[in-house]
């Protein structure tokens, strides 16, 4: 291992172009081979059947006549879809930034130099270990109205929301839904930036420091640039997978008050086991899809061409 | 395994004459063991909702198959889960379970989608049918509403989730709360028997912190009456069996017409609103998780809950106020006992019609549902929802700990039906419990709830019930 | 915050700043913490008002959690998230590797192809995989949900696992492809190596998110493959929520991953710190 590092610190320019002395042409695909099958059978033969749903009615889970854009237009012309999708697009604007600052920030200062650090990083990434369901508990046990522990102890004797719980009022429901999710995911980011930066060459860092740059100075010019890749990746990674959360909503609020809190993965969750109408709920996966696919692709091509992440 | 079983059915009907002429000899010696002679080595698999009830029952289920033979797989699943997964398996078509738990208000669903097995045959079967399982003995309404349907039955009942009015005693006997009740309203502090006297007590006891309870002074607010309300869950449910039906209204008329806006709904919805002043404000965030937690930590008064959260927390150890409890049957609207409704949710475990092994199914359910094995159940001390008249007998319903909690059971019971049977009713429980959230958190008037539920059930189904 | 200097820190920062992560820890993990004292709470103190700091400790929650076999619920998951995670890094690593080092034809499209496979809300993807597995006779196998597993893991893992191959010098691969070495070889013993960090991140990520799935592994599970997390609702009964037994559920669940986490991270750590002040 210590070979390894010492190559490694020994030749370190930042790389991604493709290698010069070019490979047999088959070689790359030959290497992304098997992923790819494994992506047709397990991912894409599903989604295909789940757009084929789409276009049927399929009450329970019995296929009926070909519908048309029929699940679709129903879908679109719901308000209670466009409220999710609003309601995910205010959920995943807040977490997802705060998630990301929040955890470079304690990447950083896990790579600080500090006593125990073995110890630290698996008790600061307890709160991403825990089970979906397990952490709308807990939290419900901290914040639950006239019972929840931070509820009785703090909230209520200083009258910090009135006459209301967190969880019970339309204002505040979904905003300590992201706290929790905030709390949640936190900790993988930091993780996985902590891994980022330990991966970083050293070499540039010398450099820097032979020239005085301050540590912000190298922070800015180096780190960001070197880590940029994967900052945007996990990024953007935790923000389709915000968009779908679920448990701790369903544990919290059951999507209310009202519809307060009513994400996409809620309705879809309502459409799949309580209506069985299977058609809509399938509709409704390839838009959220669409809406996705479109994204990313623009994002990529940003990403690409702005800050050379791809 | 099959086709022998199969057989015996036919003969059973071709012969009905012989058969009935045989059947009092052979009722003498029928057994569970002859019955299920056929089905030797067969294994069944039933999906059950998991409480501290069904692990009791668990534990007997081997002695089933100590008596016939025929392995159980029996398989416990959360509320939720049991409902997901149970109708996934019926709906795919994938025919795991041979018999699944379905809560009342799954039938119309279930039955519109054709996956449950009418089991008049297997009932009428002379082979299979036990002498000891008397069905006059099932508590009724609950059962005929919940199993049949037409002119079919689908299912043994099996579980008789019911509501009570679950209040504290310690507070109810205080001398200075009886006496200042009394001065305050001119009657006796006592559970009620109208909704009017409900909101009373609550008002009575909605007390903030600083002041004194019982001769204590309160350090946090305490409050007059806690009930579910969060979006989902049964929060719908207990307005409606509860209060709607009490007050003479339904949300659909006998043809299966929405009705939500009539008169008699709209007073009876004013009346349960009414009541969430007196409850915590959390109350909208309230599921089946915190209604047992508030009552058990003393927080509320009174509680309008189902009687099974009781046995999680009146019992020794299980919660600070376990053993300072009162219940009663539900109260009913003034000058309208005749009417009185309590919400119940009358759950049957049905066959499947992929089941390969209907009668050896049909056999497990019987025992289930005999004297023996609801006795042995009830009297393991883990609480109970009886289906058996009977039961009500038994030394542990009358002088046990829940003596009282089991009277009101047993009141509650007396008229419960179950839910009719809307093969839509998820996509309306939807609607309408967001509606009375929201009315009970004050964003919508009762008349404004009322006539916006009118206009979403009519978007949903112009008649509600299944024909 | 200019304490990184290539001087190397002194102690007292050093130990300045473990306070304060510490700190920060603690804040964090309160409830966890508050969670932990729940395990071995008397059922009848566990929302008491006012609430209960002291109390005499029972194991009573334990017994029917070992009476129930969380245990072997506890053992599937480890074995499934470890056997998922180890398919995903020897399918993935090789794709990811290419990704980023190679020119391909609709390279953009296909890598592209690979995140689109994790956009769609799982919840509207579950039923069209219980039917397909009801057809091939996959549900409640461990092929099956292994499978399944695979089809947010791997995704997640190719792209991640590039932006690491990114910072692969590419000069070391050059220099041992001259001395002859076969491209396998190159990548065994160059790349694989220099990868680690990342494939170790990686991995546990990916296999966090497999320890903690709960819809596939409900509705696609069942009595013979049945996990941890589809164990834990069985907590929350119509009478009430078993919190006792729901904590220690929840923290022993913790043991193995933190484990795991602590082993592993020595392979991770190579600080940047370090390196200066080796520098």
């Amino acid at each position: 291992m210590a070979a390894a590092d010492g190559t490694v610190d020994d030749a370190a320019v930042p790389a991604g172009q493709p290698a010069k002395a070019g490979p047999a042409w088959w070689y790359p695909y030959a290497l992304i081979a098997p992923a790819m099958i494994t992506f047709v059978i397990i991912s894409l033969v599903p989604f295909i059947y789940t757009i084929f749903i789409s276009f049927h009615e399929m009450k329970f889970a019995r296929l009926g006549d070909f519908a048309g854009f029929d699940n679709y237009t129903a879908l679109l012309t719901d308000s209670r879809f466009w409220n999710s999708m609003k309601i995910a697009g205010i959920f995943v604007a807040i977490a997802v930034p705060l998630e990301f600052m929040l955890g470079l920030l304690g990447a950083l200062l896990l790579n600080r130099p500090l006593y125990g650090r073995s110890i630290l990083v698996p008790f600061l990434f307890i709160p991403s270990m825990m089970a979906p369901i397990v952490v709308g508990l807990l939290w419900k046990i901290m914040l639950a109205g006239s019972w929840g522990l931070l509820s009785t102890n703090i909230i209520e004797p200083l009258g910090l929301i009135g006459d209301s719980s967190i969880f019970a009022s339309p204002n505040l429901a979904l905003y300590a839904l992201i706290f929790v999710d905030v709390w949640q995911w936190t900790p993988f980011m930091m993780l996985a930036f902590y891994a980022g930066l330990q991966a970083l060459p050293v070499n540039p860092y010398r450099a820097a420091a032979v020239d005085g740059a301050s540590p912000l100075q190298s922070f800015i010019r180096l780190t960001l640039p070197m880590l940029a890749p994967l900052l945007v990746v996990i990024g953007l990674l935790r923000l389709i997978d915000a968009f779908k959360v679920f448990d701790s909503i369903f544990v919290l609020t059951g999507g209310g008050p009202g519809t307060s809190t009513e994400m996409p993965s809620v309705l879809a969750y309502k459409m799949t086991f309580e209506f069985w109408n299977l058609g809509e709920a399938s509709a409704l996966a390839v838009i959220v899809w669409l809406i996705f696919f479109a994204f990313c692709n623009v994002f990529y091509q940003l990403a690409k061409r702005k800050l050379n992440a791809f | 395994m099959v086709s022998i079983s199969s057989r015996r059915r036919r003969t059973g009907s071709a012969l009905g004459l012989a058969f009935v002429l045989c059947a009092g000899p052979a009722a003498a010696d029928w057994s569970y063991k002859t019955a299920a002679e056929p089905y030797q080595g067969v294994t069944i698999r039933v999906l059950d909702e998991i409480t501290p009830l069904q692990e009791t029952l668990a534990t007997l289920v081997p002695q089933f198959t100590e008596e016939t033979g025929i392995e159980v797989d029996y398989e416990l699943l959360n509320h939720f889960e049991v409902i997901n997964k149970g109708q996934a398996d019926l709906l795919s078509g994938r025919g795991y379970y041979d018999a699944i738990m379905l809560h009342g208000f799954q039938l119309g669903p279930m039955l519109s989608a054709e996956v449950l097995r009418p089991i008049d045959d297997l009932l009428a079967d002379e082979a299979l049918q036990s002498p000891e399982f008397d069905a006059a003995d099932m508590i009724e309404p609950a059962y005929s509403t919940t199993a049949a349907f037409g002119d079919k039955r689908y299912g043994l009942i099996n579980w008789n989730y019911n509501q009570i009015y679950w209040a504290r005693k310690d507070l109810f006997e205080n001398p200075d709360e009886m006496a200042a009740f009394k001065d305050k309203y001119g009657y006796e502090l006592a559970p009620p028997e109208t909704f009017t006297q409900l909101r009373d007590i609550a008002e009575f006891f909605t007390r903030p912190a600083g002041t004194t309870l019982a001769g204590e002074t309160l350090d946090s607010d305490f409050y007059g009456i806690v009930m579910e309300g969060v979006k989902g869950g049964s929060t719908f449910l207990s307005l409606w069996g509860n209060f709607i039906k009490s007050y003479g209204g339904d949300i659909v008329d006998a043809d299966g017409k929405p009705t939500f806006d009539s008169p008699e709904n709209i007073e009876a919805i004013v009346a349960w609103a009414d009541l969430w002043q007196f409850a915590p404000p959390g109350m909208a965030e309230y599921s089946l998780l915190d209604v047992p937690t508030v009552m058990g930590n003393g927080i509320a008064a009174q509680a309008i809950a189902w009687s099974d959260f009781v046995l999680g927390i009146d019992q020794p150890g299980a919660a600070p106020y376990a053993g300072k409890f009162i219940y009663a049957g539900m109260p009913h609207k003034e000058g309208m006992e005749a009417e009185r409704s309590v919400e119940g949710e009358t759950s049957v475990t049905a066959i499947s019609v992929h089941s390969e092994h209907p009668e050896a199914t049909f056999l497990f359910l019987q025992w289930l549902a005999e004297r023996r094995q609801q006795e042995a159940l009830l009297e393991a001390g883990n609480g109970g929802v009886p289906i058996r008249n009977s039961s009500w007998a038994l030394p542990v319903m009358q002088e046990g700990e829940l003596a009282g909690l089991f009277s009101a059971m047993e009141d509650s019971l007396k008229v419960i039906v179950a839910k009719p049977k809307m093969p839509d009713f998820y996509e309306l429980y939807d609607v309408l419990t967001g509606i009375s959230q929201e009315i009970g958190l004050g964003a919508l008037t009762p008349e404004e709830g009322a006539a916006k539920a009118q206009a979403a059930m009519l978007d949903i189904c112009e008649t509600c019930l299944l024909d | 915050m200019s304490a990184s200097s290539p001087d190397g820190p002194s102690p007292l920062r050093k130990l300045a700043w473990t306070v304060g992560a510490v700190l920060i820890a603690v804040l964090i993990l309160f409830p966890v913490v508050w969670m932990g004292l729940m395990m071995i709470k008397p059922t009848d103190a566990m929302f008491a008002r006012p609430t209960v700091w002291l109390f005499t400790p029972t194991l009573e929650h334990f017994d029917y959690v070992v009476e129930r076999g969380f245990h072997v619920y506890l053992l599937t998951s480890l074995v499934l998230g470890a056997v998922s995670t180890l398919l995903v890094v020897i399918i993935g690593t090789p794709a990811a590797y290419a990704f980023a080092r190679f020119e391909m034809r609709f390279r953009d499209d296909l890598f592209l192809f690979i995140l689109a496979t994790r956009m769609a809300p799982p919840v509207c993807l579950v039923i069209p995989y219980y039917l397909i597995f009801a057809k091939l006779g996959l549900l409640d196998t461990f092929l099956g949900l292994t499978l399944a597993y695979m089809t947010f893991n791997l995704s997640f893992y190719i792209w991640v696992l590039r932006s690491f191959c990114r910072d692969l010098p590419v000069e070391l691969e050059e220099a041992a492809m001259l001395e002859g070495w076969s491209r396998l070889a190159v990548f065994r013993r160059v790349v694989f190596p220099l990868l680690r960090n990342g494939i170790i991140a990686t991995s546990v990520l990916c296999f966090i998110f497999a320890w903690n799935e709960f819809l596939f592994a409900f509705m696609l599970g069942g009595k013979n493959v049945h996990t941890l997390p589809v164990a834990i609702p069985t907590l929350i009964t119509a009478q009430g929520v078993r919190w006792g037994e729901m904590a220690v559920v929840g923290m022993v669940a913790l043991t193995p991953v933190m484990l795991a986490v602590f082993l592993l991270q020595r392979h991770i750590v190579r600080g940047l710190t370090m390196g200066a002040v080796k520098g």
